[in-house]
């Protein structure tokens, strides 16, 4: 065969992996992926995995690529690996990632929102509110109300030197801190609030975070 | 060139009007040329709380709106020799009737003449408060040892802080000191570690406070009154005196009990 190969398809342990080259025109390679995938006489249902290289397809690409893999009743795409994201994406990513700080008091009907973590130095009175999409540590009284994981993240957690907090949220799930919870009138002094795997939002001593949320470290090495 | 400074509050009836008042016939004894502006436009009380209701001619909607000139509605108190003055709020219209731009320029305008400019701010964080905090360099938060009235200072604390002005300060008013003492109330340490801004001072509840308020005739005046204390206190601190708290605990006598303690000796 003397053309190059845009489309291959190997078998691996993790199943089918469609590679898709990334030098060509993308005209050419999708025209060879429709080729390839009505010739292909597969039987049954198998799942394949496209790595698209060093190409950014963008989404309607990706929904293209979909498509043409779909029209082969035998295949499903289980996943779609690529070696490169935009700015835009990575400066996301960056952001969700990193912790945010502030330094002072969140007052009464003050909203502070972070992308990525949280970590106040000061109080949160009554009626203020704590937002981030990771987890939140405030270093101080929580008084008011906190909201972890804001975008679904249930992973996320709460903690603070003093844990009074009215109202704990993590992803959607809302907790009041009413008369009925006593751990908190008890030892609200160094706690941390997660979402336990009962659906329920337990409270527990900070020291219990490295066994809880082993993933929350992202400290690597140490002695 | 004066200093102005807003007294406010954010919950109505913790004493923001009897305050003002107070501290500035305090600062006017201290031979002080001050001058109060009453900004609760629709709401007014300060001028009653002095005794100047009956000589008001202009207010403070006139002069913004170009009616008058200032000088002709500020309202004189003859108990001062040119000490003390009040601009009165309009009774016959509402907080919109000014901006915050229009106080700003007012109130450059009478730093040049005063020493101290006190701005009376009216209760909760619209229009009227934007108006009060707009042409003060500092302010004032006062609370009384409620709940209620210290979530409120809060918020208007933070609403403060987010202005081009000097940290708020604090004034703990109507302390009843047994309440206080025995627990059964919010206690100094507790309100200002809650709030974490400074405090300027405490004011004892007293009867004669609302008494002399129905007479036109600040409480500040009788050196005797515990209240009157409290203001006289306020006063000097903000004229940079160090004075140190009046302790609550150990019960400063008051006068029956300097009384009691001239026969029991």
């Amino acid at each position: 065969m003397t053309k190059q190969q845009y489309v291959t398809i190997k078998g691996t342990k993790d199943g089918l992996v469609l590679r898709l080259d990334d030098k060509c025109a993308y005209s050419d390679m999708i025209a060879e992926l429709r080729r390839k995938v009505e010739e292909d006489g597969l039987e049954g249902l198998a799942e394949v995995q496209v790595h698209t290289g060093s190409r950014y397809c963008n989404e309607e690409e990706l929904r293209e690529i979909m498509n043409t893999i779909h029209d082969s009743p035998n295949l499903r795409v289980s996943k779609i690996q690529s070696d490169v994201i935009t700015m835009e994406e990575c400066n996301r990513k960056v952001l969700e990632n990193q912790s945010e700080t502030y330094v002072g008091i969140v007052r009464s009907g003050q909203v502070v929102q972070a992308v990525g973590d949280l970590v106040v130095i000061g109080d949160v009175n009554p009626n203020g509110r704590v937002v981030a999409a990771g987890s939140i540590y405030v270093l101080g009284r929580l008084k008011g109300i906190a909201h972890a994981g804001s975008s679904g993240n249930a992973k996320a957690v709460i903690a603070a030197s003093w844990l009074e907090a009215t109202h704990l949220i993590i992803a959607d799930k809302m907790e009041t801190m009413t008369d009925e919870l006593t751990i908190l009138s008890e030892q609200p002094e160094m706690e941390c609030a997660y979402l336990h795997p009962n659906g329920f939002i337990a409270i527990d001593r900070l020291q219990e975070l490295r066994i809880l949320r082993p993933g929350l470290s992202s400290f690597k090495g140490g002695s | 060139m004066g200093e102005a400074i807003v007294i406010t509050s954010g919950k109505g009836g913790v004493g923001k009007t009897t305050t003002t008042a107070n501290l500035g016939t305090a600062l006017a004894l201290q031979g002080k040329k001050v001058c109060l502006i009453d900004t609760d436009i629709g709401l007014r009380n300060l001028d009653v709380i002095l005794g100047l209701e009956n000589r008001i001619i202009y207010d403070l909607v006139d002069v913004i709106e170009g009616r008058c000139k200032v000088q002709q509605a500020l309202v004189k108190d003859k108990r001062f020799e040119d000490g003390l003055f009040l601009l009165p709020a309009a009774q016959t219209t509402d907080k919109n009737a000014i901006n915050p731009e229009q106080m700003k320029t007012l109130v450059n305008e009478l730093k040049r003449d005063y020493d101290y400019i006190l701005i009376d701010c009216p209760a909760g964080i619209e229009q009227g408060f934007k108006n009060a905090i707009a042409g003060a360099d500092r302010a004032i938060v006062v609370t009384t040892p409620e709940i209620s009235a210290v979530r409120d200072a809060d918020r208007i604390i933070g609403l403060l802080e987010q202005e081009d002005i000097e940290p708020p300060k604090l004034i703990i008013n109507r302390i009843r000191r047994h309440l206080m003492t025995n627990g059964d109330a919010l206690d100094v340490n507790d309100i200002t570690t809650h709030l974490s801004i400074d405090l300027l001072g405490i004011v004892l509840d007293d009867e004669s406070v609302i008494t002399s308020s129905n007479k036109g005739e600040p409480v500040v005046m009788d050196p005797a009154n515990p209240a009157a204390l409290g203001y006289r206190n306020i006063a000097r601190r903000i004229l940079g005196e160090s004075v140190p708290l009046m302790s609550l605990a150990a019960g400063k006598p008051g006068f029956f009990g300097k009384l009691k303690s001239i026969f029991v000796r």
